[in-house]
């Protein structure tokens, strides 16, 4: 990989963030009492699992330049239906959460594209709507899932670190990367998200792209809630706003660029295992959890600074000076680059 | 090309009668010509004429009210970009349609309906790499990302894309605006070679030396109209100048009683440089007096009243108000010494639409409306009442959202702003009256007038012949990034029109 390659924002953040706290992860021994074991490797696998598609959700339609908040709403409705109507067999819940979550994504995507109307605002309002819907259907009650042997397959270990929900998540994150880096529906999706004008007078169809990123965006909130119904033998019907946070948080650690246009579903993956490790350490270190929320703003922080346009034009014209410092000759006693 | 694909004139594109409204103005009132493959077919008119709308029409973007395009022998409904694309009509657009976060390759697929599914990196590269040598890109990987490339390098690139497909017409609206002499020259030869191969090429340009050169045909709009179809070998400079203007005398006046360099130098800028945009530039500016910057897009004009306005980091320039120094590269010291900017896009960096007029209007003198830091309502009501008055606005709108009234109110509404300042001492002004009709236009034209009476000193930049006459005692010409001339006063517009378009060059010099 070239340095130049190395040096863009969507490989050099999800790098440096996975890098750090796998060293970390890998050092704990040295620096608490705590041993490491597979079993702690499989568990960072669990905590992926459980946020990894509502992360890769919202990232997809980050990278299209919108902002999905309705995520948490359909992951929650998603478990519930999964519940409810998989109780004879899996399947049918499976159906019916991603039914569920692909009609939410259309109906949100047909608003937004064909209304041109801001995303924020509509996806809000249909996740607080949503969380109503599913209070509704739950009577405001926690739900259990009476099929044992679909909750005890989904987390059994595979090959020592992995269990089948992990592996599937996985697997729809390499699905996710070979389709944004391979195929021409990706490369409209990052199109529409670098310069929505330019596309259109390109010639994509920036409105059908949309719905479609709303609609993947939906099925991977529903099946995301699914995987977890399945895992806890229950559903919840509020899971709070703790799980979007995460999935942002671990957005912008993948490098996914806030104005969108930037980042793909491997940076992702880097951002969100950066974010199981360090709940993994924590627990394993046995710190408090503030260590968590103030690592997480720390590094979220720095971001955001690496990122401001205003420090890159500071940094032009900090440069221009300095040129026009050294290439004019100075009068006697002037500071070079300093203007006349 | 066989001829079952060209109409019965033997042309592969005609139009008829094309008719287009926006709202009450009609942008476009029957315009009909016809391009033969391997024609170079140049579209000409000032700002205006209704060359963009054509284009527009043409490419599939916009829908025309009235009229006939005929692609070959068939009658075309041209609804979409995609349904143009399929009646092989290729755009190069006016504005810059790459996007900066994509890589040069994905970019010369972007849009191309005819692309596959699954990136084919093996068998297009080597067709990327023929395409880009071509336009004189050789140098450029790939796999580079269009935001490391310079903005010429970035409008070859579009190029590139819509030479690469395949299209019986290709349609380049003001190709070269942004480009410099080498990378133009690519452009040339890129058409030149795609007309040979039978393609028709729809040319609009700004640059009349580059018409006569490069083209068969030209077609010169005037107000919506087409005025004439003509072959190039009839044409000159200076005839096709008159067909743009018409027989209208256009004289720049010496306004009477006006005597340029009576009063105190005010504004004085030697030396900036924009890279890559302006090689040098030098004026110096005195009060009471309308100054402009004639250029069309990419000449460097906008770019230099930035500058002065500190807008833009990579400026340098030597620049001083009432004799004090001014560093380059900062608004805010910029403002501070006096120098206020209206941009040409009011939306975007000038009015709070979604906020009445008043507050727009009062927003830049917060603190002589206030009283320790408190909103002083007799102050504010007066004020207010001031500014209306001098703005010729009306005084019940002014609870109104900014965004509810017309462009020219609009703008009245941002140049108002900075009148009546005794903290201002001079007024920048980018294409004051973009985009507002000819009644607005008058009146923002008087304000500025009457701001410049009262000793303010105005410098603004625009395109437009008819505004550069009526408003300015003194007009600097530019033509790609370099000032031309300066004209005080007794100028035709002719010879005006004729710098901006066509740069220093006598008639001698020229080919024609």
């Amino acid at each position: 990989m070239s340095a130049r390659r190395l040096g863009r924002p969507e490989v050099l953040l999800p790098t440096a963030a996975a890098g750090l706290t796998v060293t970390a992860f890998a050092l704990l021994p040295a620096y608490t009492d705590a041993g490491l074991s597979s079993f702690d490797v499989y568990n960072t696998f669990q905590i992926f699992a459980r946020l990894g598609l509502l992360a890769l959700a919202l990232g997809l339609t980050m990278i299209a330049g919108e902002f999905d908040l309705s995520v948490v709403g359909t992951y929650a409705l998603g478990g519930m239906l999964t519940v409810q109507a998989g109780q004879e067999h899996y399947a049918y819940g499976l159906l019916a959460a991603v039914a569920a979550g692909a009609a939410i994504g259309l109906v949100q995507g047909g608003l937004i594209a064909g209304l041109k109307l801001p995303s924020m605002p509509v996806t809000l309002a249909t996740y607080i709507a949503l969380l109503g819907l599913t209070s509704a259907l739950s009577g405001g009650l926690t739900k259990t899932y009476s099929n044992a042997a679909v909750t005890l397959w989904v987390d059994r270990t595979v090959l020592t670190y992995f269990s089948p929900r992990s592996l599937i998540t996985l697997g729809l994150f390499v699905l996710a990367a070979v389709v944004l880096s391979l195929t021409r529906w990706g490369r409209e999706l990052r199109a529409i998200g670098g310069d929505r004008r330019a596309s259109r007078v390109a010639g994509v169809r920036v409105d059908r792209l949309l719905v479609g990123t709303f609609v993947a965006s939906g099925v991977l909130s529903a099946l995301g809630g699914s995987l977890l119904s399945f895992s806890l033998g229950s559903a919840n019907p509020d899971p709070g706003v703790q799980p979007l946070i995460v999935a942002a948080a671990a957005a912008l650690l993948g490098g996914v660029s806030l104005t969108g246009g930037r980042g793909n579903p491997l940076g992702l993956l880097g951002g969100i295992m950066a974010v199981a490790l360090l709940t993994e350490i924590v627990t394993v270190a046995a710190l408090p959890a503030y260590v968590t929320q103030l690592f997480f703003a720390g590094l979220l922080g720095i971001i955001v600074v690496i990122d401001a346009p205003d420090l890159h034009s500071a940094l032009v014209r900090q440069r221009t000076r300095l040129r026009a410092g050294t290439s004019r000759p100075s009068p006697a006693g002037a500071q070079p680059g300093s203007q006349t | 090309m066989s001829s079952a694909s060209t109409t019965a004139g033997g042309e592969l594109v005609r139009v008829d009668g094309l008719v287009k409204s926006y709202g009450s103005t009609r942008a476009v009132r029957g315009a009909s010509f016809g391009i033969a493959p391997g024609e170079i077919h140049a579209l000409c008119g000032h700002n205006g004429a209704g060359k963009s709308t054509v284009v527009k029409m043409l490419s599939g973007q916009e829908v025309p009210d009235g009229g006939t395009i005929r692609v070959g022998a068939e009658v075309v409904d041209l609804r979409s970009r995609q349904v143009a694309q399929r009646g092989g009509i290729a755009l190069v657009d006016q504005e810059l349609s790459v996007v900066p976060t994509l890589t040069v390759a994905e970019n010369l697929l972007l849009g191309d309906i005819q692309a596959s599914w699954i990136n084919r990196r093996r068998t297009s590269g080597e067709r990327f790499r023929t395409l880009l040598d071509r336009v004189g890109l050789g140098h450029v990987g790939l796999d580079q990302r269009l935001s490391e490339l310079g903005i010429g390098e970035r409008q070859l690139i579009e190029i590139a894309r819509a030479l690469g497909q395949d299209a019986r017409l290709v349609i380049l609206d003001e190709p070269t605006a942004t480009l410099s002499d080498v990378e133009s020259a690519y452009v040339y030869t890129a058409v030149r070679s795609v007309a040979a191969a039978g393609c028709a090429v729809l040319f609009v340009s700004h640059r009349l030396g580059e018409v006569l050169d490069l083209s068969d045909r030209v077609t010169v709009m005037r107000d919506g109209a087409v005025v004439a179809t003509t072959p190039v070998a009839d044409l000159t400079i200076d005839s096709l100048i008159l067909q743009m203007l018409g027989e209208a005398p256009h004289r720049l006046g010496r306004r009477t009683g006006r005597d340029i360099e009576g009063s105190a130098e005010v504004l004085s800028v030697s030396g900036l440089t924009v890279p890559g945009r302006v090689a040098t530039f030098d004026i110096t500016l005195r009060a009471g007096r309308v100054y402009a910057v004639a250029g069309q897009l990419g000449s460097g004009a906008s770019d230099v009243l930035r500058a002065i306005a500190g807008l833009v980091p990579a400026a340098t320039a030597g620049i001083t108000v009432d004799g004090v120094t001014v560093p380059a590269g900062r608004p805010a010291a910029a403002i501070k010494a006096g120098i206020a900017f209206v941009s040409n896009d009011r939306k975007a960096e000038g009015l709070f639409l979604d906020k009445p007029v008043s507050w727009n209007l009062l927003a830049t003198r917060l603190p002589h409306v206030t009283r320790l830091g408190v909103l002083d309502r007799r102050r504010w009501s007066a004020a207010l009442a001031a500014l209306i008055d001098l703005c010729g606005l009306d005084g019940r709108r002014a609870g109104h959202d900014v965004g509810s009234l017309s462009g020219g109110n609009q703008q009245k509404v941002f140049v108002g702003r900075c009148l009546g300042r005794d903290d201002v001492r001079v007024l920048l002004l980018d294409d004051p009256t973009r985009g507002v009709d000819v009644g607005g236009r008058a009146a923002i034209h008087a304000l500025l007038r009457d701001a410049a009476d009262r000793g303010m000193t105005v410098l603004f930049s625009s395109t437009d012949l008819e505004e550069l006459l009526d408003l300015a005692d003194v007009v600097v010409t530019m033509h790609k990034g370099v000032a031309v001339r300066r004209h005080d006063g007794d100028t035709a517009g002719s010879v005006l029109l004729r710098e901006m378009t066509h740069g220093a060059a006598t008639v001698t010099e020229e080919r024609r």
